[in-house]
């Protein structure tokens, strides 16, 4: 068991992560935009944990990173009184920076939601793909952020012997919470209001629904929660640059809120988890013992293949994602009637 | 979901099945290599694996480890950092003695930490940026930092032009490579006393560069230096000439490819290059390395080749003089990793990028590097770098000088 979570801790980790991500793709497409944006907000994330771990919040005395920490971070580390013995960096500070980064990505998500929400479907993704691709050429000029190489060397807040799998201690709460928070949102007024926008906006204007409030409001969420992702992801990878939540990352979260089902909170969960997990199911597939050599090959050398294949069948066999609405509640309907009652409510 | 766990089942058996084989003679020393054999990195992977596999079949109809044979297990980490951590992962749960990866700087600070932690030893074959070696006691490379090469670009022009007063400087703006690269050329300009004309900027995107080149044409620089990539640099090249200029030209590590060939044609005459790796440095194990690559591929081996066929040379003989020593036998995984990494920085090897050895650190101590010219064949097309001068370097003395570890320069 020991062993299993060593090699697969991080994984684990990741595809926690990804869930999150995806979520923070579904809020927006929760009122109907189709705003690629979150990787952008997950790298200002990142970029904030980085700088202030490495730079700002340093250290716990005695500790390889030298210097003592000032009052302030002092303070801000005992909110969290978690330090497990051997740690080089509070936990606290890191649900700190998870803090400050959402912060930061709300009210930039505000600044540039107000203007690039007037646009509308492809012209919005568009839109939110030059965002994104701003903050990287940004990323790679400006000096704090290291350049092309980034910032490396992040404090891990966990012993040095500590597996990845540590991360859990953070990364399950907040995926529980984040997934909480949407299953709640999606059953509130505001909710109900996003998803009457997404259904038909004019018929949703016309009920007295205010669209760019909620337009607004809806991408300011999924910013704040990509931002405490990439911020909460920077320490796991101990590194970042200007590479991560490119372009590529946009439309890899994108497919797990399609492939997922992007009508329920469930869908972009399961598309996170299993499409994360999946090309790292094939590596292992490919090394088992007694398959034929041209069959291990293919799936070693032709996962990429494989995982892009099972992405268009998805498409193809399920528009909806595997996730919907109708099968959730079938699903809730057999086995228990309360279930199927909350989930009708 | 099922799946997942089904695959993870199966695997946990395959595991089981490793370490009772274990016990059977003449068992594979199993390397591990982890470079990006998919993504847009993978260009440089593709070029690894050639020749991590030369090696392996090399040093295997010499005999392996003293009659073990050798065995390379791929794991592809793509491009991304995530990518690098699970092969990783993957491999030393394999059983790996030591993994050879991962192909970018970046992907190293997010999983060489892993590595370290398991205390598995690590070749980067290819990381360059400053501050990998000191990630831990168990990661070395035998690829030169930027800060290392470069210079001798400068030196070799000095050598063929002692008159050089005043050195005009372009660079690619939005490449990273070439910032940082063309801040070390400005560093050696600076410090061998030359004349530093107004450093000029381009995109990669560029195909017209009469402006930055009319800028410092009428200071009359003796040289000038490119850090691009083969298109623009080339380019850039070209326009210098037909606008007039005369001088000794150096490219960049972006201009160290064949690819640039076609972009300047007869213009590419006599650029001179830095390089970790001379095709036509003379020596024992490079004529091996270089025939059999020859003979496979049918062109020169690239520098990518040649570093991973070296960082696989080193893990080899190694092992062997571990054996010799204490005996791979005697050892279990853990101590057999461990007392692996301690023999690899101890010992001195003949390699095809010539004599190496490392620092404590486990930093890279290249006897020996190479300065080609471009020589251009009369159809204007095709060319060759010619080898110009190989630079013998003081021990690492560079590398020591600027212990710090400072991202992005």
């Amino acid at each position: 068991m020991d062993q299993f979570i060593a090699t697969y801790g991080f994984l684990m980790i990741n595809m926690l992560l990804q869930a999150v991500l995806a979520l923070s793709l579904y809020l927006p497409l929760m009122a109907g935009q189709l705003s690629l944006a979150a990787p952008g907000f997950f790298a200002i994330g990142g970029y904030v944990a980085a700088v202030l771990s490495t730079q700002k919040f340093l250290a716990v005395p005695g500790t390889s990173y030298g210097e003592p920490l000032n009052a302030f971070t002092l303070w801000l580390a005992g909110i969290f009184p978690f330090t497990p013995p051997g740690a080089a960096y509070p936990i606290g500070l890191v649900l700190v920076e998870m803090g400050i980064g959402g912060l930061l990505c709300g009210i930039l998500a505000v600044v540039i939601g107000l203007p690039a929400l007037r646009l509308r479907g492809i012209y919005l993704a568009l839109a939110t793909i030059a965002f994104v691709e701003i903050l990287r050429v940004l990323a790679l000029n400006l000096p704090i952020t290291g350049g092309a190489i980034g910032i490396f060397g992040i404090p891990q807040p966990f012993p040095q012997d500590a597996t990845k799998f540590s991360y859990a201690i953070i990364t399950v709460p907040f995926l529980a919470l984040a997934a909480w928070f949407v299953y709640r949102l999606e059953r509130s007024r505001v909710g109900r209001a996003f998803i009457a926008l997404r259904e038909d906006e004019l018929a949703a204007t016309a009920m007295g629904i205010d669209p760019t409030y909620h337009k607004v409001l809806a991408f300011v969420m999924g910013a704040v929660l990509a931002g405490m992702c990439g911020a909460l992801s920077a320490h796991v990878l101990n590194t970042w640059n200007a590479r991560q939540g490119t372009f590529d990352a946009s439309i890899l979260i994108l497919a797990y809120v399609i492939i997922g089902g992007s009508r329920v909170w469930l869908g972009p969960i399961v598309g996170g988890l299993f499409l994360t997990a999946l090309p790292e199911v094939l590596r292992q597939v490919a090394g088992i013992d007694g398959l034929p050599v041209w069959l291990s090959s293919f799936l070693s050398d032709g996962r990429l293949i494989i995982y892009g294949l099972l992405i268009a069948f998805g498409v193809l066999f399920f528009p909806q994602g595997v996730v919907t609405p109708e099968r959730l509640e079938r699903k809730a309907k057999s086995p228990s009637p309360r279930a199927a009652e909350e989930a009708v409510t | 979901m099922s799946r997942r766990l089904l695959s993870f089942a199966v695997l946990a058996a395959l595991l089981l099945t490793v370490s009772i084989s274990a016990a059977q003679d003449a068992e594979p020393v199993r390397i591990g290599i982890a470079v990006a054999q998919t993504s847009n990195v993978a260009l440089f992977g593709q070029e690894q694996v050639i020749g991590a596999q030369i090696a392996s079949d090399y040093y295997n109809e010499q005999g392996g480890i003293n009659g073990r044979p050798i065995e390379l297990v791929f794991q592809d980490t793509a491009g991304d950092e995530a990518g690098a951590i699970n092969a990783f992962q993957t491999l030393i749960a394999d059983n790996v003695v030591g993994i050879v990866g991962p192909t970018l700087s970046q992907q190293a600070f997010a999983a060489d930490p892993i590595a370290e932690q398991a205390g598995v030893p690590i070749i980067a074959p290819s990381n360059t940026a400053r501050g990998i070696p000191e990630i831990g006691a168990y990661i070395a490379r035998v690829s030169a930092p930027v800060a290392v090469v470069a210079p001798n670009a400068v030196r070799a022009a000095l050598d063929i032009n002692p008159d050089i007063a005043r050195v005009a400087v372009f660079y690619a703006q939005n490449d990273a490579f070439a910032t940082s690269e063309t801040g070390t050329f400005q560093e050696t300009v600076t410090a061998l006393g030359l004349e530093l004309l107004p450093v000029q900027q381009f995109q990669t995107t560029d195909t017209d560069f009469t402006t930055q080149i009319t800028n410092v044409l009428p200071q009359n620089p003796d040289l000038v230096i490119v850090s691009g990539l083969a298109a623009d640099g080339g380019n850039l090249i070209r326009q210098l000439r037909e606008l007039g200029y005369e001088g000794l030209i150096i490219g960049g590590n972006g201009l160290n490819t064949a690819n640039v060939f076609p972009v300047c044609q007869a213009f590419c005459d006599g650029v001179l290059v830095a390089q970790a790796y001379s095709v036509s440095y003379e020596s024992e194990i490079n004529t091996i390395f270089r025939d059999i690559y020859t003979e496979q591929q049918e062109k020169n081996p690239p520098q990518f080749s040649a570093q991973a066929f070296t960082a696989v040379q080193v893990f080899v003989e190694a092992l062997i003089e571990l054996d010799n020593t204490v005996g791979l036998d005697t050892l279990d995984l853990a101590a057999s990793r461990t007392q692996l990494n301690e023999t690899l920085l101890s010992l001195e090897y003949d390699t095809p990028l010539g004599p190496l050895s490392f620092t404590p650190d486990g930093e890279i101590n290249q006897g020996t590097f190479y300065v080609a010219r471009i020589e251009m064949n009369d159809d204007g097309q095709t060319g060759q770098f010619a080898f110009v001068a190989s630079i013998e370097t003081e021990p690492a003395a560079e590398v020591e000088a600027t212990p710090e570890a400072t991202p992005g320069s």
